[in-house]
């Protein structure tokens, strides 16, 4: 006899505030739906402050991401003042950035992915005690060990751009500050130091080890190839995820997108694909086609949110009116729908491979789908992409320090501009606005807004809702599989949720 | 996620060192939601000690004082923080948010912090709220709160130290001293060299809006990540530990009448200021006034 049940499921260990509630039939999902149970109004309190401001609230909207947010406003603002900073200053904000982003991947993946392999719930597998000595929250080794090591990694930021989180030191025209010759240094040792250790402890290997892997048979050879690349986190995470079954479960529909990210400063040594860009931008259809990336195709629908309005509407002519308060019926979520061209898409580091053309993640697409697995892979895997570009950036800084790091740029009056970027979890816009030296609009479109996004107008669900979607639930009480379908998201629901007004609300001091 | 970065000890080390149980962490835990819930009703019925209670964000009221801009399983969690607040022995404001309501004091979240709204005393839990150990609510301002403030925070308490608390109950061992004390632009700012635009060398504080004279925090005391903080890489100090951040006059800007900031450092006044930024500014060196120096 089928039953029929309806669950709400709190997940925790997610940077903000979720509710997924899944329908169950026969303990596999049939239905599902994602609530961002906050509302926070962030970009409300944006309208009417001091052109640059956005530099100072925006990063303050998540912890774990701001030199990120840093970044997207900057860009913004770049725009606006119709400027591109000068070389150093790119090759200094990419490498903030992406120190973030290596330390947001590495976190994630161990501090929030991995010790859902050290719940009761698998206590049957046979990796069950290693995971629980390695990834048991706050106790297991490589808890410790990554926490530890992200730290030192993120003292990088502190000494360009003065401390993490939530500095500012990136303005419209470059960056606030021109470190010398022994903060450089510096950063060269803690970068060596990083990459060593994610070579032995993470990976196994090598970098360049690592990136001959370039399919399915390859990863397999590598997973075979000796002991240390066994029982590195790449290595135990593949095996513990085949031997729990969880190759191809929790597929998305298949669609995803990427903004692009990191601007090459001309004359670098550094290469990225046709546009300047290190991280390629472009939507892939579930057919497989990869189309370039516009942004004007981006718009926002409400038809599940609880905010007045109707129809998509594009950042910069999204307006937001929150309702009086969550009632049910229709609309579930403080999170907005985007969508790209009408369609839902995923976005993180899986996409930014797949719509780069990765050899290694085109195949594993090819053979699993657009699993959970290859999605989580990506991300632990991603810094081992970035590492060279940071490591040559930096070598460029030392040896041109006495190039300009600031372009002087007079006040900002008017104008539109956006900030896009690939933020540890995907795609993030900043839409910016600027009438009369003031905000007039301040639109951010966050990477968990696209995956963890409600219904649209048509009724179709949002990225993790649908990879949700025939999952098999052993226990409704603890549904560790959910949580490792919605945590391969990375969800960070702390951004996710935003509003947008056209009215000029002074903030209140 | 700043107490992850607290450098020494390590998060995990100091709760060992310190004998503390993690009850519960939203990054953190590892407890089914179901285990959450049973141990929610354990501390609410008195069946579980809550030594140390640690609340970060802002207290959100809105809309209409219901508090369901912010819900747990359809409830607001106001209601939650409240009640859990009435168990603890101590209750700990890890942030400006949690502490004075922050960003989230607007008309339309109507946030408030736990004891304060503002520079104003009440908030969620009243002025005259005291928790079971007798003190009012621990606040660890800033955005984010020092992880040094929270740690040492921290180990006092499990240690059973009393923290002396400025009128914010703010602890002066961290609180007790302004960010432009130990910022290496002092000599800058003390001969009137001003940074006028980004990327220079100068004290920020005549055009940049740096807060720092006036901001309390140990800032540039025990410095960021170990490494730096703000005024140093040449971000303004943005007041961040104050009550009533964030402002609502622009960023990066200071402003003046006439040349003086409008906001001097804390306690000086404005007519011996005047005069001795006046005889400071014609005795500044040559060697900060053609930024010879380093710094
Ligand atoms: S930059 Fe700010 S903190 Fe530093 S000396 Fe000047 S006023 Fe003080
Ligand atoms: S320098 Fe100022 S704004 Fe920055 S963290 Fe310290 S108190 Fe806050």
């Amino acid at each position: 006899m089928t039953r029929r049940i309806i669950r709400d499921l709190p997940l925790n260990r997610v940077e903000g505030d979720l509710e997924i509630r899944v329908e169950l039939e026969d303990n596999r999902v049939v239905d599902a739906w994602s609530s961002g149970t906050m509302f926070r109004g962030f970009e409300n309190l944006m309208v009417g402050r001091g052109a640059l401001d956005g530099l100072v609230i925006t990063p303050r909207i998540c912890g774990i991401c701001s030199t990120t947010h840093l970044m997207a406003a900057a860009c913004a603002l770049d725009q606006i003042a119709g400027v591109r900073p000068p070389g150093n200053a790119l090759r200094l904000r990419n490498l903030t950035l992406m120190v973030e982003n290596c330390q947001s991947d590495l976190r994630q993946s161990v501090l929030m992915y991995m010790p859902d392999f050290a719940t009761p719930a698998h206590a049957a597998h046979p990796l069950h005690a290693a995971a629980v000595k390695r990834y048991a929250p706050l106790a297991g080794e490589r808890c410790i060990d990554v926490v530890r090591e992200t730290r030192k990694l993120l003292e990088i930021i502190a000494i360009l751009g003065g401390q993490w989180p939530h500095s500012s030191f990136m303005v419209p025209g470059g960056v606030t500050y021109i470190p010398n010759l022994a903060e450089l240094n510096q950063c060269r040792g803690l970068l060596q130091h990083f990459r060593r250790w994610y070579e032995q402890q993470v990976l196994g290997c090598s970098l360049e080890r690592w990136q001959a892997v370039r399919s399915v048979s390859d990863l397999d050879a590598w997973l075979e190839e000796n002991d240390a690349q066994r029982d590195s986190d790449v290595g135990f995470f593949l095996r513990f995820s085949r031997g729990a079954g969880l190759i191809g479960q929790g597929r998305g529909h298949g669609h995803f997108l990427s903004y692009g990210s990191l601007d090459i400063p001309s004359g670098s040594a550094v290469t990225g694909g046709e546009d300047r860009y290190l991280v390629p931008a472009g939507f892939r259809t579930a057919d497989g086609r990869i189309e370039p990336f516009d942004q004007s195709r981006v718009a926002e629908h409400v038809a599940s949110s609880w905010y007045e309005g109707v129809g998509g509407r594009h950042p910069f002519d999204g307006e937001t009116v929150p309702l009086a308060t969550g009632a049910d019926g229709k609309k579930y979520s403080w999170s907005k729908a985007p969508r790209y061209a009408g369609l839902p898409a995923e976005t993180g580091p899986l996409a930014e491979r797949v719509v780069g053309g990765d050899a290694l993640f085109g195949d594993l697409l090819r053979c699993y789908g657009p699993d959970l697995v290859s999605r989580q892979l990506a991300r632990l895997v991603r810094p081992a992409t970035l590492l060279p570009a940071m490591e040559t950036w930096l070598d460029e800084l030392l040896a041109q320090r006495d190039q300009p790091f600031y372009e002087t740029v007079p006040p900002l009056q008017q104008g539109r501009g956006f900030g896009l970027i690939e933020a540890a979890r995907g795609a993030l816009g900043h839409w910016v606005e600027i009438r009369d030296g003031k905000i007039a609009r301040y639109q951010i479109v966050t990477p968990t807004a696209w995956n963890g996004s409600p219904r649209d107008d048509a009724g179709v669900r949002g990225p993790w809702e649908e990879a949700l979607i025939g999952l098999h639930v052993a226990d409704i009480d603890n549904p560790v599989e959910a949580g490792h379908v919605v945590r391969s998201f990375d969800p960070c629901l702390v951004c996710t949720v935003h509003v947008v007004g056209a009215d000029t609300t002074p903030l209140r001091c | 996620m700043s107490l992850l970065n607290a450098a020494a000890p390590e998060v995990g080390d100091l709760f060992r060192q310190l004998d503390i149980e993690l009850l519960w962490h939203p990054s953190l835990s590892n407890d089914s939601p179901a285990a959450h819930d049973a141990l929610l009703e354990a501390i609410l019925a008195g069946d579980v000690a809550l030594d140390i209670l640690v609340v970060e964000g802002t207290i959100v009221r809105g809309p209409a004082n219901t508090g369901m801009f912010d819900t747990r399983r359809g409830r607001p969690k106001k209601d939650l923080a409240a009640a859990l607040a009435r168990q603890a022995n101590h209750v700990v404001a890890a942030g400006t948010c949690a502490a004075f309501g922050g960003i989230g004091t607007n008309d339309t979240l109507q946030g408030c912090g736990l004891q304060f709204t503002g520079k104003t005393p009440g908030g969620l839990l009243g002025a005259e709220f005291r928790s079971r150990s007798g003190g009012p609510v621990i606040n660890l301002a800033g955005c984010p709160c020092h992880e040094q403030a929270m740690t040492g925070t921290l180990s006092a308490l499990a240690g059973g130290q009393a923290l002396a608390l400025d009128e914010f109950n703010r602890p002066l061992d961290w609180y007790g001293m302004t960010v432009h004390q130990g910022c290496t632009r002092n000599e800058y700012h003390e001969y009137r060299v001003e940074e006028t635009d980004f990327a220079q060398r100068g004290c920020l504080f005549f055009f940049k809006g740096c807060h720092g004279p006036l901001a309390d925090g140990p800032c540039n005391k025990v410095l960021w990540n170990g490494r730096s903080s703000k005024p140093r890489a040449g971000v303004p100090c943005f007041g961040c530990t104050d009550p009533d951040f964030p402002q609502s006059f622009p960023f990066f800007v200071t402003r003046d009448i006439e040349g003086v900031p409008i906001s001097l450092p804390k306690g000086v006044s404005r007519a011996h200021y005047m005069v001795y930024k006046g005889m400071a500014a014609a005795a500044a060196p040559n060697r900060l006034k053609q930024r010879e120096t380093k710094i």
